[in-house]
């Protein structure tokens, strides 16, 4: 984990429409969960929460029903992971 | 009187005044500063001790405050001002601020929020998701309207003399909808891709980024999306409006002319140019060099204007206005630019050599200039003609260039860019010199240029010191040609018969309307203001436009809110406030490899990638929140959202007033040996509330370090509350209970969680509280009385609390958690204070509304007719506020009956 201080929010939130196409991206492959798209993106998974729970209010993506062993949800695109 | 009592806030304790005053038959004021009635409320999970759910309790309080016969609801607006008047009374300031969005027309359906391009911290949620610019606060919102968050014009919208909305195309560009920014920039104009190369881009000097590490690439952005237009479409993608029938004649096809037909056509009129050279374009066409802007960059932006149906006759010089009256033109708009060169006004000037700056640009063009290859060519001026004819000259094959301007480099009126650029390609300058005489040999052609030295003095009506020549300094400068571009000016002489000039033979217009004392002429651009710039003549087009269309639909001349009657500018220190700590982002330069001697025409500037584009946008600050792209506008079926809506103020009078300001919570940054802000599964009981509520932010609880499902789970009570060290030794009251009911929530979503609770002691005074404790603890939640001393972060984001555990002796113990809840207290809402400005409202001992007899008479404040409800005199939980509302609510009626005795005996 990064020990720095987290990025101002707004900063993070404000990134969010810019986020849409590299997480559509990741996700078309398949489901996958904060964390793993946080590695596929490069970027610090509380930031990608931000920005997948963004995307999942406004209808981008959507969340598997349970958590995985880990204790996980899955993001999937809502229109099958075709970036728009 | 316009109301009985004005009622400031709508939380439990406002609504509950206000239905209960509504009832007893009083008019009531009921201001809300939120878009939303409900206060805090509405935003819980369930309410204790009965676990009934919040919104089943609150929303029908909600739609009684709204509906209610005796109440006016007003949501999104602020209490400016209370002052009292001689009998008592009292006179209110409320501003209503522009939602922009009509309520009636609203449906509440919401299509505005995923269009909206501009996301920000969802302070409903207490920051733990997005939301958007155009937004409703909250699914059960009363009334469910959406706002458009406007705090301002950003800065670089604001500065664009064509009224292009930059940060609205920046945000669609973010987005990754280019087509939608470059049809955004297609709103002000159809040279997109001439201004994304030409323009000067204000924007870029005003943008607030340029205060951290650099401005964002304003123009290079709009270049990329009118580039990745042009890759795709053959013309605009616009269909205008329905023919109306009337037509307009432009003569003069430069930017303003452009820019005016495409405006016009959009509308439905019948437009036609006439442009007296051989080509359209005007100074895009002939005073811009190629490798500013290629010409089919220009052919593609006039396509635009064709593409509509504008009919463009070149070699159409037009010398009787009258003529095209009687040919059918309802309106004339004259934009013939500033065609003529100045003269220097001396000597030799007639020789062979001697060329003016506009025509040598124009004739190099018309590939009919003199050779050039291998001459001294000697610039006179120091304007951005000027430094367009040097760096051609350089292009042509000049040996030497030579620029000479009777002021100093900081004084030259190019744009320093061009100044750079020119060196950087070769270009010499020599200052503090002016022209005398030009000097030729026997066959008159040019051989030199005598020049006399000077010196500034004091500003002249430019700003600029003004050049005095020192006697006796006169020296010739060696060269085969001269190009003087000193000055430009507007070629008027045939209008004269019609229509007064101005200074500089200028043509007067109404400076608004850009309408002449001819009615049917308007006249804009370079012709009206003197050389200005592209962007500038743009703008004057533009308005042009809008009041022909208003002159000819006998409409009133105004409504122009593209450059005119603009919300103010925001203020960027307001935009800095807003965060705590700003990252370093690497902004997108521009690094031009300049030739000393360029051998061709071709564009320098290299068009920016898509990386660059988004990473560029992705910089953007959202100063003014909103961005203005329109998405929302586009989208909404009832066409509701008008962002040219202003706010309103209004002076009432009531009778009485309600203080219902509630309170605020606790900043729980402020313990700083807790970790909230710096470690994210530190998190507060509000946001846990938000994550148990069937509204909640996420689908399930998660903790935000990275989105897995808490196992253990830690309460810490007390924060902020019952502590010196924060200046707060009150006790909230509603902590101990609410943390109890979040602990037997979360046993109920996470059977398998554990939850513990560090607390001091737990106070459960109120009706079926201490069972309600209980409960907690027979479901499982472990109590832990010892205050916590610190919480530190492990690697994989699990926290360490450090306390003092009393019931094992006061050991101090380390337990680890995967999420930690902080209760935070209840602070005063120093609002209401502010309130009046006349007198003084005391508070407490500890800032809440004081109430002078708060055992005898609970609500009665030290204003006669002011009276407190709720949280706002003092940390109260939801029955206690509600009781307390009522207490407020009869001393406000038994204050309107003795007030309304008094007159009657009077």
């Amino acid at each position: 984990m990064n020990r720095t201080m987290p990025r101002d929010v707004r900063e993070v939130i404000r990134e969010e429409p810019l986020m849409h196409r590299p997480i559509l991206e990741a996700v078309a492959a398949g489901p996958m969960t904060v964390p793993q798209i946080a590695e596929a993106i490069g970027c610090p998974p509380r930031e990608v929460l931000y920005w997948v729970m963004g995307m999942r209010r406004y209808g981008k993506l959507v969340t598997s029903v349970d958590p995985d062993d880990d204790g996980y949800y899955t993001f999937t695109a809502v229109d099958g992971g075709v970036p728009s | 009187m316009d109301y009985d009592v004005l009622v400031v806030g709508s939380g439990i304790a406002g609504m509950e005044s206000a239905i209960k005053l509504g009832d007893m038959g009083k008019k009531v004021l009921m201001v809300e500063r939120e878009g939303s009635v409900g206060g805090r409320v509405i935003l819980l999970s369930k309410v204790f001790p009965t676990l009934d759910c919040a919104s089943c309790i609150t929303t029908p309080r909600m739609a009684a405050s709204i509906h209610h016969d005796n109440i006016t609801p007003w949501t999104y607006s602020e209490v400016e001002a209370i002052r009292r008047n001689p009998d008592g009374s009292f006179k209110v300031t409320v501003q209503r601020k522009a939602r922009y969005v009509d309520e009636a027309a609203c449906t509440g359906c919401q299509l505005c929020e995923p269009a909206c391009t501009v996301a920000v911290p969802d302070e409903f949620n207490y920051d733990l998701i997005a939301r958007r610019a155009a937004y409703i606060p909250f699914p059960q919102a009363v009334p469910k309207k959406a706002v458009i968050q406007r705090e301002g014009t950003s800065p670089c919208t604001d500065t664009c003399p064509a009224g292009i909305k930059a940060h609205g195309y920046v945000s669609l560009t973010r987005s990754g909808k280019y087509e939608e920014a470059f049809q955004l920039i297609l709103e002000a104009t159809p040279l997109v891709g001439t201004l994304g190369r030409a323009c000067y881009a204000p924007c870029e000097g005003e943008c607030t980024r340029g205060d951290l590490e650099g401005t964002l690439p304003i123009r290079r952005i709009k270049r990329f999306v009118a580039d990745r237009h042009y890759a795709s479409y053959d013309g605009p993608n616009v269909t205008p409006d329905e023919p109306n029938g009337k037509a307009v004649a432009i003569v003069g096809s430069g930017p303003a002319g452009l820019t005016a037909a495409w405006q016009l056509a959009r509308k439905g009129y019948r437009v036609k140019i006439f442009e007296a050279d051989k080509e359209p374009g005007g100074f895009l066409r002939y005073a811009l060099p190629t490798y500013r802007l290629p010409q089919e960059v220009v052919a593609q932006d006039i396509a635009n204007v064709t593409a509509l149906g504008v009919e463009i006759a070149v070699n159409a010089p037009v010398q009787d206005l009258d003529a095209l009256k009687l040919d059918g033109f309802d309106a004339v708009l004259l934009a013939t630019g500033t065609p003529l060169s100045t003269s220097m006004g001396v000597p030799g000037e007639q020789m062979k050599g001697v060329l003016g700056g506009l025509d040598f640009l124009r004739d190099v063009r018309h590939g009919t200039v003199p050779e050039m290859r291998g001459k001294k060519v000697v610039i006179v001026g120091g304007g951005n003609v000027a430094m367009d004819a040097a760096r051609t000259s350089r292009r042509l094959g000049a040996q030497e260039t030579l620029v000479a301007y009777r002021r100093g480099r900081e004084e030259m009126p190019a744009h320093k860019a061009e100044v750079d650029d020119a060196e950087a390609e070769g270009v010499k300058f020599q200052f503090l010199v002016a022209p005398v005489e030009v000097v030729g040999d026997a066959s008159g052609k040019v051989t030199g240029l005598r020049c006399q030295r000077m010196e500034l003095g004091q500003p002249d009506a430019s700003g600029r010191r003004r050049p005095q020549p020192v006697p006796g300094s006169d020296f010739v400068i060696p060269c085969d040609v001269v190009v003087a571009a000193i000055g430009m000016s507007p070629d008027t002489a045939m209008f004269t018969r019609l229509l007064s000039l101005g200074e500089g033979r200028r043509i007067k217009v109404d400076a608004k309307t850009l309408q002449t004392e001819v009615p049917y002429i308007f006249a804009a651009g370079d012709v009206v203001t003197g050389p200005s710039d592209i962007t500038q003549a743009v703008g004057h087009g533009r308005r042009a436009a809008h009041f022909i269309d208003r002159w000819l639909q006998d409409q009133p001349m105004d409504g122009f809110f593209a450059l005119d009657d603009r919300l103010a500018v925001i203020d960027k220190a307001k935009v800095m406030a807003r965060q705590k700590s700003f990252s370093h982002r690497d902004p997108v330069t521009l690094s031009l490899q300049h030739e000393v001697a360029p051998q061709d025409f071709h564009e320098i500037e290299p068009a920016l990638t898509e990386e660059e584009a988004l990473r560029g946008a992705g910089s953007c600050l959202d100063c003014g929140v909103c961005s203005e792209c329109g998405q929302c506008v586009a989208v909404c079926p009832p066409d509701a959202i008008h962002l040219d809506a202003k706010p309103e103020t209004f002076e009432l009078e009531v009778g009485a007033v309600v203080l219902a300001t509630g309170f605020k919570l606790f900043d729980a940054a402020l313990k700083e040996d807790y970790g909230f802000g710096k470690y994210p599964n530190v998190i507060t009981a509000t946001q846990m509330d938000r994550q148990l509520a069937p509204t909640r932010p996420f689908n399930n609880i998660l903790r935000p370090s990275d989105g897995r499902v808490p196992d253990r789970i830690a309460y810490v009570s007390c924060v902020g509350s019952r502590d010196k060290t924060v200046g707060n030794p009150l006790c909230s009251k509603i902590c101990c209970m609410y943390t109890a009911k979040q602990n037997q929530l979360i046993m109920g979503a996470l059977p398998l969680a554990d939850v513990s609770v560090h607390y001091m002691d737990v106070r459960a005074a109120g009706k079926r509280y201490e069972e309600f404790y209980e409960q907690a603890k027979a479901m499982g939640a472990n109590y832990i009385k010892g205050r916590v001393s610190k919480i530190t972060e492990l690697e994989n984001g699990n926290l360490i609390l450090r306390y003092e555990d009393i019931d094992q002796g006061g050991a101090i113990t380390e337990a680890e958690y995967d999420l930690v809840v902080l209760a935070v207290g209840v602070q005063p809402n120093h609002e209401a204070e502010k309130l009046f400005p006349d007198e003084t409202l005391h508070l407490d001992d500890f800032f809440f509304v004081n109430e002078q007899n708060d055992d005898l008479s609970p609500g009665e404040t030290n204003l006669p007719g002011v009276f407190v409800a709720g949280a706002a005199s003092g940390a109260k939980d939801i029955v206690d506020s509600i009781l307390h509302a009522g207490s407020a609510v009869a001393q406000a009626a038994s204050h309107l009956e003795k007030a309304s005795a008094k007159k009657v005996s009077v």
